[in-house]
């Protein structure tokens, strides 16, 4: 080592600091946290008087006991996040309607017509009108309504402490597939957003694991995922079943898509493990927390403001200049076709094999930047594609909408089936990360070739699962 | 035509030749390098033989030196002329002396694989039969810088895994100490101080049952085919064979009982209660030092508050926190179990 | 041992009262170019040490009742008295003494991140365990204070915690709080600002039940190292972790780092 000669004292410091170590027999760091365990029982022992030993009170413990059981563990962590989603699809369908009717209903002709009486020139009025603002708009409708009722509830299960539970539960898989426990915490960080889910990863102390969970990071649907999954899920899940029940089996499905999700990451793990990432499983240890009654306006204050609008700013963001794009590819013509209609017209034959469409895929691609303006470039481009007539009013202009059941048929008119929904529920959760996440993933493992694999591997096995779901429904 | 046919063979003939001869990266480059390696990695490996039989109060022999690098002895006579050529050791009347140089060299070589072997064991997820086969190499590419550093990054060790000292720079190597298990006598207390890596498949059983220098056990009974040795709460089975290669000294703080009595903290069922005596031998760098810091200190008291689903982890409350712990280290805390506390 | 002074009234009256507050403490968000005073938030996972940050900085750095829910440092400010404060909120440790990668952004900021006042936010529903983090950093720095957090629970529990004697006991001030309601935060500010002037000298509690051939082994090495370095205030902290090998340690001491970081005996003012 380059000992600086400018500084003989501390070598010589060094020097005797290691011939005493030598001499000391036993392990330096065990004596030492010893003596410190002992002071400070010493103190605590003269300032702390706790009349019940400060016993946990028996509930806590019943919840904890049932919370974990053989039985019930695993049932109460899927009833918890299906009643969530529950919640999210029942409670965001009627604001989803008035945020619609408002914007697109009410504010758009009122846009439009002004747009039109000041003269403005009908392309400056196309970008800006039905590109840019139906696109926000669209945003604003499909995403503000499920996220403000969900986030909240999450943060209040967070706050609660039930989520180290979670990864208590799920260690045992995590360990089986060569990964570590914590990841279970990493996972559900992912299921605010993918990029804070690998930041989150930070607590895994051994590089390997660690390294495994930011590569299954992205098997969590984040935020701008989810509106996807609910929307689909009402779509064409929960028409499939009585009206009654259609709320619950939509939610059931997105449970399951989320489940899936935790599936893939073990079995993803679990390769990882066995192939180009293998080792020894390290340690686990993880602090379980006493449950604190979660302060619930608060919580619902910071949460939404904190997350709702941080995300919802983020997707008006991308949703702008996406909005413009969809409408010039739409509007621009090559030799007689738009150029979007090209586009979709290529890329068709692939999506129809993967039980998807033109439309979809093309989607997913105008969607590299962020992952929530999927949905409304879908429903722009089908109804440019689909050529309808009587709904919307023009090529590539959003349309109105008042009810999920009108969606429906727009979507229907475009070729749209039970299989298109829930393939795309599947594709939404197995693509390539967001930009955000992908510049997150490379910063944190400094590295091209992990960030290219966690890229790339959720696209391709998106296409191999989306394939053999349409094969088999198709009935081969 | 002609003409062409024969600019492709030129072409590629000089690329053929290129690709041979480049220097260092052509195959020939290459090949020199390994040749060149592969006996510098003989030399130090004889080097070290020398200096492990002398530290053990054993004198090398040409002989034991054939079998050990698996050479023969007309070779090995070849490599100890090199060796002496190169000022390393002297070699008059058929006696090894290892000279100052060949005993730095070789003390080096030793830090390095038990530096290696600590570095392997305690920040690398590598599976610990590959641990001596790994240091085998790297002895060999590390330099003595390296070494420091190595050794700087992992707090200064000062005993590898196989409960070997790790020699400073400069400082000499200590012999191996205590006796092979066989010797050892029946319900004598006794502690692990060492054990042998090689041969690998030996040494895989031993891991495998979890034996590892540092623990405590005794014989329960000694057999002319087996042992049954009881060792940090278990009872292994070992033929002679593998229990030559555990080597044991006795110990004089513990009675034969104290060591049957020694419970783990994974063997604490749910619902029940114990106080940690200390951690096991087995459990180092840091994974012992986190346990440590929750509190696994001796002396506290944990109770055993619940299991996950899956049996595996238990939660244990430890100085008021609730902590999970998997199996492995659950069993890597030695405790005695209390009776249940009164309600 | 009065265990009934510890949570009671007549400071506490303060803490609801708005105007005391706001005519002392300005929360300044993340704009904090200049400051007098840096002040480092440490203690162990799940204690508060964010909830804290918040309430003094008006920031909003994520919270949530699990165990490493703070994994990067974050910064805000405050003004107290017409004095600036940087607030630097770390990620949890149970303990200055590993070398766990999890912990290291914390543990490299108490240990050569030069806080002019360290605050130990501690859990006062199981004390026994935070104070191992906190005696550690008593033995670093002489500048501390103890923030003894979640004192609501701990009533909520029985459990009571005498702080006037756990001051004396550790030679620190300690004030109890409940974060997240804002009790105790002013006393907090009060402590924090007495401690960075120098108007409160603190006389830590030190270490003294180390088996007898590692005190020795610290005496000797104590004594050499004062020898050289007479201004440094934790001498014994450097011998302990240049006996434990600590590299991160041996290399400030080799490069003079070390005797330059505590040698300070003024706050700087107004340093950038
Ligand atoms: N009842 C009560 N709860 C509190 C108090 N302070 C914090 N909490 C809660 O304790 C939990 C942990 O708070 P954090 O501020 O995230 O803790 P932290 O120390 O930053 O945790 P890490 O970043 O993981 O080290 C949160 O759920 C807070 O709401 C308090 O004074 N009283
Ligand atoms: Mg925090």
């Amino acid at each position: 080592m380059n000992t600086s000669p400018a500084h003989p004292a501390a070598d010589r410091i060094l020097q005797s600091a290691r011939q005493l170590r030598e001499r000391l027999s036993g392990d330096l760091h065990e004596q030492v946290v010893e003596a410190i365990y002992a002071d400070a029982a010493r103190l605590a022992g003269r300032s702390v008087a706790s009349p019940g030993q400060g016993a946990l009170p028996t509930w806590e413990r019943a919840v904890d006991r049932f919370v974990t059981s053989r039985i019930w563990g695993f049932p109460i962590m899927l009833a918890l996040f299906t009643l969530m989603f529950w919640l999210t699809i029942s409670g965001a369908n009627v604001p989803s309607g008035l945020l619609s009717d408002l914007f697109i209903g009410r504010i758009y002709p009122v846009l439009s017509e002004g747009a039109i009486r000041l003269g403005t020139p009908w392309w400056l009025k196309g970008v800006v009108v039905d590109g840019m603002y139906l696109a926000t708009a669209w945003v604003v409708s499909v995403m503000l309504p499920p996220m403000a009722i969900f986030f909240p509830l999450f943060t209040l299960l967070e706050d609660l402490g039930y989520l180290p539970r979670v990864a208590f539960n799920l260690d045992l898989p995590f360990k089986k597939a060569g990964a570590h426990g914590k990841q279970a915490m990493s996972t559900m960080m992912g299921f605010g957003c993918n990029a804070a889910g690998v930041i989150a990863t930070r607590i895994i102390d051994s590089p390997r694991e660690r390294l495994i969970a930011i590569l299954t990071n992205n098997f969590a649907l984040c935020n701008g995922r989810w509106p996807t999954q609910f929307l689909m899920a009402t779509l064409f899940v929960g028409s499939l079943v009585p009206a009654h029940l259609a709320g619950l089996a939509s939610a059931g499905a997105v449970t399951a898509v989320a489940a899936l999700g935790v599936l893939i990451t073990f079995a993803v793990a679990w390769g990882l493990s066995r192939t180009v990432l293998k080792g020894q499983v390290s340690t686990f240890s993880l602090e379980l927390p006493p449950y604190r009654p979660p302060q619930i306006w608060r919580t619902l204050y910071t949460s939404l403001i904190d997350r709702t609008l941080f995300v919802l700013w983020r997707a008006v963001v991308f949703a702008l200049p996406a909005g413009a794009v969809i409408w010039i590819s739409a509007n621009l013509s090559v030799g007689g076709t738009s150029l979007a209609e090209h586009l979709i017209g290529w890329l068709d034959p692939v999506g129809v094999v993967l039980g998807l469409n033109g439309v979809i895929l093309l989607a997913y691609i105008v969607a590299i930047p962020a992952n929530e303006i999927v949905i409304p470039t879908v429903l722009m481009l089908t109804v440019l594609s689909a050529r309808l007539s009587g709904v919307g009013e023009g090529a590539g202009v959003m349309f109105e909408l008042e009810s999920p059941a009108s969606l429906k048929q727009v979507l229907e008119t475009g070729g749209w089936t039970a299989l298109t929904g829930i393939n795309l529920m599947l594709f939404s959760l197995l693509h390539n990360p967001c930009s955000t996440t992908i510049y997150t993933i490379y910063k944190e493992t400094g590295s091209v070739k992990w960030t290219a694999v966690a890229t790339l591997l959720p696209v391709v096995l998106g296409f191999l699962i989306t394939f053999l779901v349409a094969l088999c429904w198709r009935g081969w | 035509m002609n003409g062409m046919a024969d600019g492709l063979v030129i072409a590629g003939g000089m690329v053929l030749l290129a690709l041979l001869c480049w220097p260092r990266h052509g195959l020939v480059g290459r090949w020199l390098a390994a040749r060149r390696l592969a006996r510098r990695v003989r030399r130090e490996d004889a080097i070290k033989h020398i200096l492990k039989r002398e530290v053990n109060g054993a004198e090398a022999t040409v002989d034991g030196l054939a079998g050990h690098l698996q050479m023969p002895t007309r070779q090995v006579l070849g490599l100890l002329e090199d060796l002496e050529h190169r000022g390393l050791i002297s070699f008059e009347g058929g006696r090894l002396h290892l000279r100052s140089a060949g005993r730095d060299l070789a003390l080096h070589l030793i830090r390095a694989h038990r530096l290696w072997e600590s570095y392997l064991s305690e920040e690398t997820g590598v599976a610990e039969v590959q641990w001596h086969r790994q240091a085998e190499r790297k002895e060999h590419l590390l330099t003595p810088q390296e070494a420091d550093a190595l050794a700087a990054r992992l707090g200064h060790p000062t005993l590898d895994p196989h409960g070997d000292v790790i020699p400073a720079p400069g400082q000499p190597v200590p012999g191996d100490v205590g006796l092979p298990l066989n010797a050892a006598d029946v319900n004598q207390p006794l502690r692990i101080t060492h054990v042998e890596d090689e041969p690998p498949a030996v040494y895989a059983q031993l891991t495998a049952q979890g034996i590892r220098p540092g623990m405590r056990g005794l014989l329960i009974e000694k057999l002319p085919h087996r042992l049954r040795f009881w060792v940090d709460g278990n009872e292994h089975v070992l033929a002679p064979l593998v229990a030559h290669n555990i080597s044991v000294e006795t110990i004089t703080d513990c009675a034969p009982q104290d060591l049957l009595d020694e419970e783990y903290l994974s063997g604490l069922d749910q619902g029940q209660r114990g106080k940690v005596l200390g951690l096991s031998p087995a459990c180092r760098g840091p994974e012992r030092r986190r346990l440590l810091d929750l509190g696994f200190v001796p002396g506290t008291e944990v109770f055993a508050e619940m299991k996950s689903p899956g049996g595996d982890p238990t939660a244990y409350r430890v100085r008021g926190a609730l902590i999970a712990l998997r199996k492995e280290q659950a069993g890597l805390v030695r405790i005695s179990s209390l009776r249940p506390a009164t309600p | 041992m009065n265990p009934s002074l510890a949570s009671t009234p007549p400071r506490q009256a303060c803490a609801e009262c708005d105007v005391y507050r706001a005519a002392q403490l300005k929360k300044l968000g993340v704009n904090v170019e200049t400051w007098d005073f840096v002040v480092a938030l440490a203690g162990n996972p799940n204690t508060g040490k964010s909830t804290v940050f918040n309430a003094l900085t008006g920031l909003r750095q994520h919270t949530g009742n699990w165990p490493g829910k703070t994994v990067a440092r974050a910064e805000g400010g405050f003004e107290y008295r017409d004095q600036r404060y940087k607030l630097v909120d770390l990620p949890g440790t149970y303990s200055l003494l590993s070398t766990s990668l999890d912990e290291q952004i914390a543990r490299d900021f108490l240990l050569f991140g030069r806080p002019d006042v360290c605050v130990v936010v501690a859990d006062a529903t199981r004390l026994e365990r935070n104070l191992n983090l906190a005696l550690q950093v008593l033995e670093i720095t002489d500048r501390a204070v103890l923030c003894l957090n979640l004192i609501d629970e701990a009533g909520r529990r029985g459990i009571t915690v005498d702080d006037r004697q756990l001051s004396r006991d550790l030679g620190v001030p300690v004030v109890p709080c409940a974060a997240r309601q804002g009790q105790g935060l002013p006393e907090l500010l009060a402590a924090v600002a007495e401690v960075a002037d120098g108007r409160r000298l603190c006389r830590p509690h030190r270490l003294s039940q180390e088996p007898p051939a590692l005190q020795s082994a610290l005496r000797e090495l104590v004594a050499q190292i004062e020898s050289t370095y007479p201004d440094l205030p934790n001498a014994r902290w450097v011998a302990l972790r240049l006996l434990g090998g600590d590299e991160h340690v041996a290399q400030a001491l080799r490069s003079g780092e070390l005797a330059e970081l505590y040698t300070r005996t003024q706050p700087p003012a107004a340093s950038k």
